[in-house]
């Protein structure tokens, strides 16, 4: 009696961790889906800005709207990574190890682009085309140099 | 025009233009390449403007051009290319003025897949939308990555119809010991009697050049004039 209860025992502590396990990893790839999901809001708005910016009259209030949604974005970045998202997760990611064992630096790149993001919406919103112009450069080269260093090259 | 020999005449077979979209093409498809490889993507746009021109000319050229630049001189049928991948093996140069069947099939593809890669490139978006198409405004951010994936395909496919067309190449030198690539430069070639070949005059190849000019030029601007 004794010896199968312990047996019952071992094999639902067993189930459980491994059920345990599986629901962690599935978690994470849902958060690998859901930051891909982010990632491409993210570049829908800001081609929605630049898309506006090669027009000979740019509708401000568009621009503006699209800056004012990257900036919120932006803001939301470094929630995208939680520890665990990176290959590891058994889902495809772009996203190097890198992200988390070189944190500081990651979160200093995300950083950046808050601050362009930010940039760029304040001038939006003043209406400033010319300004926006080169100030959506900066955004990019922002968003170039996290790419750069933390996501996997595609068709490599 | 033609020369005597005692093995046969060296006439003329490629035309000028013909001649000159071929190297230009091999050219920019070269540099496109470095280009977007060193993320030169401005340098990247205008080789690929260019190519476009190129394709342009060369679409109106195999109707309205010289003779062994035409589609209708040189695309056959199933059976006429069936019967000539059985002289194959022989070592004889096959005594026809241009592309044999089986080439002129390998001259569609490689059009086709320059074209897929040009219009796939007109619509692109970089991940991170800063690099992109002219055309690119026409699409949503995810369709236009999706160009971009079909775009590094076409590449692909681009890639492994370059190194077909010179396997030939080399297996005509090798094999069958005729010099392809001579008469795509000299524009003349050997054969055992005057195929007699029509040219078109100069001042159509420059309605054409004109006409291909316009369009890379519409397309490099998203035909915002």
């Amino acid at each position: 009696m004794a010896g199968k209860s312990r047996w019952v025992l071992g094999a639902a502590l067993a189930l459980s961790v491994t059920a345990g396990g599986a629901l962690a990893q599935s978690a994470m790839a849902q958060a690998v889906k859901d930051r891909q999901a982010h990632f491409k809001q993210q570049g829908a708005a800001f081609k929605a800005v630049l898309d506006e910016l090669k027009k000979d009259a740019p509708d401000k209030a568009a621009v503006a709207a699209n800056a004012a949604k990257l900036k919120g974005i932006a803001a939301q970045l470094p929630t995208w990574f939680p520890k665990g998202s990176g290959p590891e997760a058994g889902v495809k990611t772009a996203a190097k190890p890198e992200v988390w064992t070189d944190q500081p630096n990651f979160l200093a790149a995300a950083q950046r682009l808050q601050g362009e993001t930010a940039k760029l919406d304040e001038l939006a919103g003043a209406g400033d085309i010319g300004a926006v112009k080169a100030q959506a450069r900066a955004v990019g080269l922002a968003c170039k140099n996290c790419h750069d260093r933390y996501r996997v090259p595609e068709n490599s | 025009m033609s020369t005597a020999s005692a093995s046969g005449v060296r006439a003329r077979l490629w035309d000028a233009p013909t001649r000159l979209v071929h190297w230009a093409l091999v050219a920019l498809v070269l540099f496109a390449w470095w280009s977007a490889e060193t993320d030169r993507m401005a340098w990247h746009r205008w080789s690929g403007y260019a190519v476009v021109g190129l394709l342009v000319f060369r679409l109106i050229w195999g109707f309205a051009g010289s003779g062994s630049a035409r589609f209708a001189s040189f695309v056959r049928g199933p059976a006429a290319t069936l019967a000539y991948v059985r002289t194959l093996p022989d070592r004889t140069k096959a005594d026809m003025p241009g592309h044999n069947p089986l080439g002129a099939w390998a001259v569609l593809a490689l059009l086709a897949v320059l074209i897929a890669q040009s219009v796939t490139g007109l619509y692109a978006v970089d991940v991170d939308a800063i690099e992109a198409g002219p055309l690119s405004d026409r699409v949503s951010f995810d369709t236009g990555r999706l160009f971009a994936k079909w775009h590094h395909w076409s590449f692909w496919a681009l890639e492994a119809l370059v190194a077909l067309h010179l396997a030939a190449i080399a297996f005509y030198l090798v094999y069958k010991r005729a010099n392809l690539v001579r008469a795509m430069v000299t524009g003349r070639q050997d054969f055992g009697r005057d195929p007699d070949l029509s040219f078109a005059p100069p001042w159509r190849a420059m309605l054409a050049a004109i006409f291909a000019a316009a369009i890379a030029w519409l397309v490099s601007t998203g035909f915002r004039l």
